[in-house]
């Protein structure tokens, strides 16, 4: 996804983030105010701020440079909304990302979701593995991940 | 001060209490959960409940997430790995967890019954 392909209905909101934890919240909010006044279902509203605060979070924690932006893009339409983060990060953490991304996207989203809590449990580094999954379980959305050089882009989609 | 004698959390915007019900513990979850590392605090409170529900031989601990307007997927792992702590118990010591949620908050409605797949038979969600 990218703006460029935003047809002239589309309505979008662009935001450059400063890697900082305590904006976060506070573009949650944002976003749950912003798609209050461009869709009528709230759980769906609830459900993109939730998706939105956990791929910020991933941002946050994992790019490598000071770069990270988010998309909001919604079709009044179709009433589907899509939201989209990019930012730069080492091989390390994209190779980890690569790895995660196929094994949740496999399978039910239900077990996958559990499988991932049941693994979080058993770890004691700062790490959980459970955010993409959470994402893909609670949203029913469609999730993607594409790398190009060292810029990350992840995106979900709710129709 | 409730009967385990743990002290209330209030970091941020979150705040966990616990409460005597009966015979029984109430912990209260609220507002939002979505430090970097909630497990910091936690980790500790849960070890904390978990030891002291043993020590005690309580059979029953409702965990009121009613007023939790939000929990990141670092908390949930927070929550998960309490719950599996059940799984290293012997039925003797074992005890049930009843789980309250909010049907006007999503992610409770979708995330909170998913906590009934980790250990069978210990966690009831209402
Ligand atoms: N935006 C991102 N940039 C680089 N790496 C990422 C990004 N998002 C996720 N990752 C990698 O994918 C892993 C899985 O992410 P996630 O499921 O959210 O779990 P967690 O954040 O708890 O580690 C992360 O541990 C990290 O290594
Ligand atoms: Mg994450």
């Amino acid at each position: 996804m990218s703006v460029n392909n935003t047809s002239v209905r589309d309505g979008y909101i662009e935001l450059k983030f400063g890697p900082r934890w305590k904006y976060i919240a506070c573009v949650r909010g944002f976003i749950q105010n912003f798609l209050a006044i461009s869709i009528v279902d709230q759980s769906k509203a609830d459900k993109i701020a939730m998706a939105a605060s956990e791929l910020l979070e991933n941002a946050v924690k994992y790019a490598s440079k000071d770069d990270t932006h988010i998309v909001i893009k919604v079709s009044p339409a179709t009433e589907q909304i899509q939201i989209l983060v990019v930012n730069t990060a080492d091989q390390e953490s994209i190779d980890t990302l690569l790895t995660i991304y196929k094994k949740i996207s496999e399978g039910d989203a239900l077990q996958v979701y559990v499988t991932q809590m049941k693994e979080a449990a058993l770890r004691s580094d700062g790490k959980s593995h459970l955010g993409l999954a959470r994402i893909r379980y609670e949203t029913g959305g469609d999730l993607k991940v594409d790398v190009h050089n060292r810029e990350v882009q992840v995106s979900i989609a709710i129709g | 001060m409730n009967r385990l004698n743990i002290e209330k959390i209030h970091e941020d915007r979150m705040e966990v209490e616990v409460f005597d019900e009966n015979s029984n513990i109430c912990v209260r979850f609220k507002g939002d959960i979505d430090m970097e590392d909630p497990g910091v605090f936690l980790d500790p409170f849960f070890n904390q409940l978990h030891e002291g529900m043993i020590a005690q031989k309580i059979k029953e601990v409702k965990a009121d997430f009613k007023e939790l307007n939000f929990l990141n997927s670092s908390g949930i792992k927070a929550v998960a790995k309490w719950i599996m702590k059940l799984t290293e118990l012997s039925d003797a010591e074992k005890y049930t967890i009843r789980i309250l949620y909010n049907r006007d908050i999503t992610w409770q409605v979708t995330s909170l019954p998913t906590l009934n797949f980790l250990v069978p038979g210990v966690v009831k969600v209402e």
